[in-house]
């Protein structure tokens, strides 16, 4: 779907630009910031031609679909500055290297040896992440043994 | 500042629409499926990835070789934007051109092999120093003329840290968004850190970064 839509609606310059949610938002807010303060913010060249409105059109739909299949359950924040930090820094990073994990995947299948690279330090990164959790885990579950065994 | 086509921005909303409304059905992640797979070896998100690339790489060819599809870099600059920072488009040769000439030469520059002229202009000085650059290794599944550069070591530890916090945040950014459409708060604040990021990345950080780089 994605490729159909470059190919047949022009969503060009950028290549394999056809969707991405850290490149939409960028060009979104950026298109936004310009018209109001008539800054020149960096866009890509589509955005010219059209708002990127990929990323609240997904909210929405995914909103319509969480309500139609009656899955949508607000919950608690938990840590918020943790995940406004995470965002932040997602972004920063997204905008650095073009892409968010979709359109990493899409430029890698484009034939993109950045994309390619992107995608293997990402997987890099997830191993990581995992292998963080893992260890975090066992070391509550030790602490959790050790407050056991104390108390005993 | 050109005309914002219509049809154009509606195309890619109803995309969008069909998306998220698939993503919150399939639950659809990019990060969580080599997640799974790495701590409980569930393979379901991980074939979800791979026949999205799959699914990608077999239309791209096919499209191209059908000559609907122009192949170029698909990056579009390296974010140099300490030029385009302050409200003055200090690029003044280099950004409007490059959408002028992007969009002048999407139609005639079909088959070329650079294609990448227009988007390419913003990076790094114009088409003379991308020319200069030099001799490209031709691999077939390549699309873009590729020369090793320091762009490599960014966009793996670029990468790399999209994949760690995604990992810590519980999904990629479309999860995230399903997520917060769900309702979950954490990733209301997630995407409001998002949002937030852009000025912040261009009215500070990009200088930072290249002075950095």
């Amino acid at each position: 779907m994605f490729v159909s839509a470059e190919a047949f609606l022009n969503v060009y310059p950028p290549a394999a630009y056809s969707f991405c949610l850290t490149c939409h938002t960028r060009d979104l807010v950026n298109a936004v910031l310009n018209l109001i303060f008539s800054a020149g913010f960096q866009t890509a060249a589509v955005a010219h031609r059209a708002l990127m409105v990929s990323s609240p059109a997904v909210l929405i739909g995914a909103y319509f679909a969480a309500r139609f299949h009656v899955e949508r359950a607000p919950r608690k924040s938990e840590r918020p500055l943790l995940h406004f930090t995470i965002g932040f820094v997602v972004m920063v990073c997204g905008i650095v290297i073009f892409g968010c994990p979709t359109r990493l995947t899409m430029r890698a299948a484009y034939g993109d040896v950045y994309g390619l690279l992107a995608v293997a330090g990402m997987f890099l990164g997830i191993w990581c992440g995992t292998a963080a959790m893992r260890a975090r885990s066992r070391a509550c579950v030790r602490t959790a043994r050790g407050a056991n065994g104390g108390s005993r | 500042v050109t005309a914002v086509r219509v049809y154009l921005t509606a195309a890619i909303g109803a995309m969008g629409l069909v998306v998220g409304y698939l993503a919150q059905r399939s639950r659809m992640c990019f990060v969580a499926g080599f997640r799974d797979y790495l701590l409980v070896r569930d393979r379901e998100l991980l074939l979800g990835f791979f026949s999205f690339f799959l699914t990608v790489w077999l239309l791209t060819t096919a499209l191209y070789s059908l000559n609907l599809l122009k192949k170029g870099a698909p990056e579009y600059g390296e974010p140099r934007t300490g030029e385009t920072v302050g409200g003055v488009p200090a690029s003044a040769d280099g950004e409007p051109r490059a959408g002028v000439t992007a969009v002048v030469a999407a139609k005639p520059q079909a088959g070329q092999a650079e294609p990448s002229a227009g988007p390419s202009d913003i990076a790094g000085g114009g088409p003379e120093e991308r020319a200069s650059r030099g001799r490209r290794l031709a691999v077939g599944f390549v699309s873009a003329p590729f020369t090793p550069d320091r762009f490599v070591f960014v966009s793996l530890a670029g990468g790399w840290i999209v994949g760690l916090l995604s990992t810590f945040a519980g999904g990629c950014v479309l999860r995230q968004h399903v997520l917060a459409a769900q309702g979950g708060r954490d990733s209301s604040w997630y995407l409001a850190g998002f949002y937030a990021a852009v000025p912040v990345f261009y009215l500070l950080l990009s200088r930072l970064i290249s002075s950095i780089y």
